[in-house]
């Protein structure tokens, strides 16, 4: 049995705004005689957009009429409407997140997508994203390695470090391309906050209208990419380097075996396959000095470069085909609850799921407490592991805590949402019906995995109804 | 040979590759060639309880997704990472050619308890527990029920009209539990499966009809079962031929409107029910939701659209 | 033809040929569930006496199922060669055995009356002969067939490599392939039981399996044992194949409950020499076991060792590079404990060699026999001994998604060291250019898969 899954990514990023569709495969890896259990097999890019200047009102709005324009005329050449698309995601990057009407564009969007989810993301996510869309995860698993992709844009580099697979490491700084513009006489026509300090270092001043020579131009870009080699561990980071960080520097507690490259200014590092930019400031900006001053940096000097699968387009594709996972396939949920959009996550650390069940009541209303004291009244989505193939006695003693616990706090028609790691939702979904009746909405899945901390979305049943499609959004790695 | 150096470095390896994973008090299995090894160093130097009192660790308590053997393998986290993607003995190394002292007992360990699932029988202490009726097919033994499979499948008349007084006519579902070829796994798992099916069927409104134990029964008995006592549905839940890995899986056949007449491609399989496979409360929630698209589509087997 | 005889003052009469062939049989208990064995021990004995008085041309005129009824029948006396056949009807069954185990039977002289043979008149030998009776006479044959490589030499013994997965998962049998290889497994095929039976299914296991084989430039051949069906359909779609493998029967109904014919393995065979991937021109791999027919009601009332040395002569029309009997996998209603599984894995490779098969045996058992890994271990050795083609190699013998045992990755070194046996030589070449084996012993690098990761 295979099923497909249409997914949708966009990129709007600091200097460009890119859209992609992706087809997941899913199929069901269970013999015919047993439970079903779907798995997304296959990852496609089915139709890829122009690479499309992120349309701005002025340094510090994006213009969202003129996103939603883009993403309309690409839904169009890619022959979709919104009806087409299961899931996908939206996301903002680079510096444009900390632009001020982020949350307006994504309003904009979200009406067009139709019922797909729509994530933020922070630079943790960003960074992963980025990573798998570059295909880094996938080399560090293949290897057996440990890999770092740099996805360079215009206002942000974030870096992801994957050993075997798994994300072991992010960081974000505040290094681009885009982070000087010049106007066609090398003027300086915008400059962020940061690069300035950067500038400030070297004895420039970076002022309004004011032109640089190549040189400085160079010696800007050389600066910058002496940063990463410093966060890369090439030679001792200083303390202009933690400032250009956005929160922090990698731990470097592990050795890195690769690094890859993407981002638009890692298009700009490849001269020898591609056409020489015979105009650096053909894009107005540093991209291509920056580019050129990662290619002779010290990071190919101390590391092995791989290349990665996708440059430009590597965010947009991870936001397109690696932000969807699918639940476990034995899963209760009231249709008519679904889909759930960013649901805060109230998740049981180890030592509260140790505890015998009869005390899960008292700690899940002790957590819900606190969590309504530090964020809106939403109540939050349940989540914790789960003992693994528990009895039918611990099942029915859990579910009686859950709804003890968070059936006041419920107010009627809001659904009891429960997220799990162990093989159990169907029976404890079951459970919670039984205890609440048929009223309650309930929507109890398992085979995710989520901390404390991350917001979840559920998308409608997929897979004859077996499977909902679920983004995690993991706003901080829990290091 | 390898020496006790070797032996050590592998078991730091395992736990330094382990540890971040490593979950709760019960959880860290792994630990247990560390445990034993501090337990019987630290027995010889102080005056720790006399070695008759201290126990070895559990051999079969040892996950061996989670145990690599291979000294100085040339990338053992990668190894273990794979090795969590497939039951097989892997990473298991080799004395001479031949296993080591610890995977061989393992094996033997696992074929014990798997064998021991087959050729014992369900337990009249169990039965008595969950308190329902036992009725036996027309095999006298477990020896003959080995070798006669066609006699596992019938009943002899007196037990018909035993399960006749027990089980009224013409009910919605009829539950029943068979040992099968594996005693322990109906021991372990039927009644959490069935508790759950039963939870299941009573959120849509069902009552099943009594639960009964068939001793020495195989798959094809419910069709027997089903003309003598005509449910719309009848569920077996049966002890599967055990693998080593599997000792405890159990097989949950549905027929619907079963009979000899019917060919076995109307019965719908659900296999590998253990808490290595699909575990028994899950199964049992997921069977309610089977048996409910059999009662609204009246079909079963290749005819249910599931 | 006599069918009568006295033992002990009594007197035993039989039905026919078949009555004689069944109760002659060693005690198997899938005899017993048909009804065909012999009631005691003493007629059991009488029925070999009366065997051992009937002529070759006795059982060529007896064949088990009728020619005009059973196409396996028409393929087997097709077969002959009637010159071959002429020189040697009339010996007894007796004297043929006699004439095996005597030293003017060598491998060349066995091979040129193999042709004159039929499968009855091989099963009827095997009833005659005690167990180092098959191991004697079963030594002396050499059978070569040649796919990418070259299966069968004296002093060979080779291994599949089947990495089983309950979910052909891709990870997990990648894993598994690596570390048999690292053993010195895999140089008879690298060969997987499918779980999912589906042509895009078959073709992603094939076509990793054809990387692995190319980017580690290993000698051996590759296959994914599904219905024979779907493997040809991948094939068309280009998936690579270097073998195709069918599950065979000893009778036409037998055959068609597995879903095949003579025509359709004819096509098979023709399909791989033309698209598939390797060299040839023995391209295809056959399993059997004693039981089958019975198990689904295609053995016309013949006894189980019979149905078995008739699947060998339909294999044989086809020249398969591999055929194997999957020994005590059916499990106890068939052969009921390692006596019986020792028995009929001796009976089925000598049958097989007899016949002129590259015959391997997967020695193995299911957890409801009474047997256990040292019983195998046993069997495997006897086997060996034997001079048998391959075996079965398995992370520690355990097969996870068939769920029966058999042999392992670490008695693929020990037996071959034991009795001073080789690998497939270019396998053999590759193994020390890799580091797994080092002057005929495990290498510096054998056992650790992780090798080939990075």
């Amino acid at each position: 049995m295979e099923d497909t899954i249409v997914s949708v990514g966009i990129d709007i990023g600091t200097s460009t705004t890119q859209l992609v569709f992706s087809r997941l495969i899913l199929k069901n890896m269970a013999s015919l005689v047993s439970v079903p259990q779907i798995k997304i097999m296959a990852k496609e890019v089915i139709f890829t957009s122009e690479v499309h200047q992120t349309p701005l009102l002025s340094a510090t709005e994006i213009d969202s009429p003129a996103v939603r324009a883009i993403v309309e005329a690409e839904y169009k050449r890619a022959g979709m409407t919104p009806e087409h698309v299961d899931t996908g995601a939206v996301i903002i990057t680079g510096e444009t997140a900390r632009k001020s009407n982020a949350s307006e564009v994504l309003k904009t969007l979200s009406g067009l997508a139709g019922e797909f989810v729509v994530a933020t993301a922070g630079p943790a996510l960003e960074s992963i994203i980025a990573g798998k869309g570059a295909h880094a995860d996938a080399l560090s698993r293949e290897r057996g390695a440990v890999v770092a992709n740099l996805d360079i844009g215009g206002g942000t580099t974030n870096i992801a470090v994957f050993k075997n697979g798994e994300v072991i490491d992010t960081c974000c700084m505040d290094i681009g391309g885009r982070l000087v513009k010049f106007n066609e006489k090398g003027c300086v026509s915008y400059s962020s906050h940061k690069v300035g300090q950067l500038a400030q270092h070297l004895g420039l001043s970076l002022s309004q209208m004011q032109p640089l020579s190549t040189q400085q131009m160079q010696g800007l870009a050389e600066a910058m990419a002496t940063i990463l080699a410093q966060v890369l561990g090439c030679e001792p980071a200083t303390e202009l380097t933690r400032i250009m960080a956005t929160d922090r520097l990698l731990s470097l507690d592990y050795a890195i075996d690769y690094i890859s490259f993407s981002g638009g200014v890692a298009e700009c590092m490849n001269q020898e396959n591609s056409t020489p930019y015979e105009n650096p400031l053909i894009f107005g900006d540093l991209g291509v000095y920056l580019g050129r001053a990662l290619a002779q940096s010290a990071i190919g000097k101390r590391y092995q470069i791989v290349e990665a699968e996708q440059t430009i387009r590597a965010t947009v594709v991870g936001a397109g085909s690696h932000t969807t996972s699918i639940s476990g396939s034995t899963i209760s949920y009231a249709s008519q609850a679904l889909p759930l959009q960013n649901l805060p996550v109230l998740k049981f650390s180890a030592e509260e799921e140790a505890l015998p069940y009869w005390d899960w009541e008292q700690a899940i209303g002790k957590k819900l407490h606190w969590f309504a004291l530090e964020e809106e009244q939403q109540v939050p989505a349940l989540a914790f592991r789960g003992p693994k193939a528990p009895g039918f006695d611990a099942i029915q003693e859990i579910a009686g805590a859950i709804i003890r616990a968070m059936g006041p706090r419920l107010e009627p028609g809001v659904p009891l949402v429960v997220v799990v790691e162990n093989d159990l939702a169907k029976a404890l979904g079951q459970a919670l019906q039984a205890i609440t009746g048929p009223t309650r909405l309930i929507v109890c899945i398992d085979a995710i995995a989520v901390n404390q901390g991350d917001y979840i979305d559920i998308g409608t049943p997929v897979a004859h109804g077996n499977v909902v499609p679920v983004i995690v959004k993991t706003l901080a790695l829990g290091y | 040979m390898i020496s006790e150096q070797q032996i050590k470095s592998i078991i730091d390896e395992v736990i330094k590759t382990l540890s971040p994973g490593a979950e709760g008090v019960g959880g860290g299995s792994h630990m247990a060639p560390a445990e034993t090894m501090t337990a019987t160093t630290a027995a010889s130097q102080n005056n720790q309880p006399p070695e008759e009192e201290s126990f070895l660790e559990d051999l079969a308590a040892v996950d061996l997704r989670k145990e690599l053997l291979v000294p100085g393998a040339n990338n053992p986290e990668m190894y273990l990472k794979l090795k969590e993607t497939t039951p097989a003995r892997l990473g298991i190394w080799h004395c001479g050619p031949r296993p080591l002292t610890r995977s061989l007992l393992r094996f033997r360990a696992d074929h014990a308890v798997a064998q021991d699932a087959v050729f014992t029988d369900v337990s009249d202490e169990f039965l008595a527990s969950i308190g329902v009726e036992t009725i036996q097919s027309c095999c006298r033994d477990k020896d003959e029920f080995l070798t006669r499979p066609d006699l596992g499948r019938k009943l002899p008349e007196d037990q018909g009209k035993k399960l006749q007084a027990i089980c009224p006519e013409n009910a919605t579902v009829q539950i029943y539990i068979a040992d099968g070829l594996s005693s322990t796994a109906v021991e372990t798992n039927a009644m959490d499966t069935y508790r759950a099916l039963v939870q299941g069927l009573k959120g849509m409104g069902i009552e099943p009809n009594p639960l009964f134990f068939l001793r020495y029964g195989r798959v094809p008995s419910m069709d027997v079962i089903s003309e003598l006592i005509t449910p719309k549905i009848t569920v077996l839940l049966i002890g599967e031929r055990p693998g080593l890995a599997t000792g405890e899986s159990m097989s949950c056949y549905m027929a619907y409107e079963s009979s000899t007449a019917q060919p076995e491609s109307n019965r719908t399989v659900i296999s590998n029910i253990h808490k290595g496979g699909t575990p028994a409360v899950e199964a049992g929630a997921h069977i309610a939701g089977v048996v409910k698209k059999m009662l609204e589509q009246k079909a079963s087997g290749l005819n249910l659209k599931l | 033809m006599r069918l009568k005889t006295k033992l002990f003052g009594t007197l035993y009469s039989f039905k026919d040929v078949n009555d004689v062939l069944a109760k002659a049989n060693e005690e198997k208990s899938g005899d017993q569930l048909a009804g065909l064995a012999a009631s005691s021990l003493t007629e059991m004995i009488a029925a070999k006496e009366v065997l051992s008085n009937l002529t070759l041309a006795d059982l060529r005129n007896h064949p088990a199922v009728p020619y005009e009824q059973d196409e396996v029948t028409r393929i087997i006396q097709d077969q002959v060669n009637e010159k071959i056949y002429a020189g040697i009807k009339n010996w007894t069954l007796a004297e043929f055995r006699e004439w095996l185990l005597s030293d003017q039977a060598d491998c060349r002289s066995i091979g040129r009356v193999s042709r004159g043979l039929t499968s009855e008149m091989i099963a009827g030998v095997t009833k005659l002969m005690s167990n180092l009776d098959l191991v004697y006479a079963a030594n002396k044959i050499e059978v070569l067939a040649h796919c990418n490589t070259t299966i069968g030499h004296k002093g060979t013994l080779g291994f599949r490599l089947q990495p089983n997965h309950t979910t052909d998962d891709p990870d997990g049998i990648r894993i598994s392939t690596f570390e048999g290889l690292s053993y010195g497994v895999g140089d008879a095929v690298i060969g997987l039981n499918p779980v999912n039976d589906s042509v895009d299914s078959v073709a992603t296991v094939l076509r990793m399996f054809q990387e692995i084989k190319e980017t580690y430039e290993i000698p051996t051949q590759i296959c994914v044992l599904a219905h024979v069906t779907t493997q040809m359909d991948a094939v068309r779609q280009g998936a690579p194949a270097d073998l195709i493998f069918q599950s065979i029967a000893g009778s036409e109904k037998g055959n068609k409950a597995f879903g095949l014919d003579g025509a359709l393995m004819a096509e098979a065979r023709d399909l791989v020499l033309r698209e598939g991937t390797s060299t040839g021109p023995n391209v295809l791999y056959f399993e059997t076991g004693q039981g089958s027919e019975l198990s689904s009601d295609a053995h016309h009332g013949v006894d189980q060792v019979t149905m078995e040395a008739r699947c060998y002569g339909f294999a044989k029309k086809f020249q398969p590079f591999l055929v194997n009997t999957v020994v005590g996998f059916i499990g106890p209603e068939y052969l009921y404990d390692a006596k019986q599984v020792t028995r009929a894995g001796l009976e089925d490779h000598f049958m097989g060699k007899l016949t002129g098969l590259p015959m391997g045996v997967d020695a193995c058992y299911t957890n409801h026999m009474k047997t256990d890994q040292n019983d195998i271990e046993n069997l495997a050795m006897l086997l060996s001994t034997a001079g048998c083609t391959y075996f079965m190699g398995i992370p520690q013998g355990d097969d996870i998604m068939l769920n029966y045992q058999c042999t392992g990755y670490h008695d693929a070194s020990s037996l071959r060291q034991l009795l001073g046996l080789h690998p497939v030589r270019e396998f053999e070449q590759w193994l020390e250019k890799m580091g797994f084996m080092e002057n005929g012993r495990l290498g510096q690098l054998a056992g650790d898969a992780s090798t080939f990761i990075r």
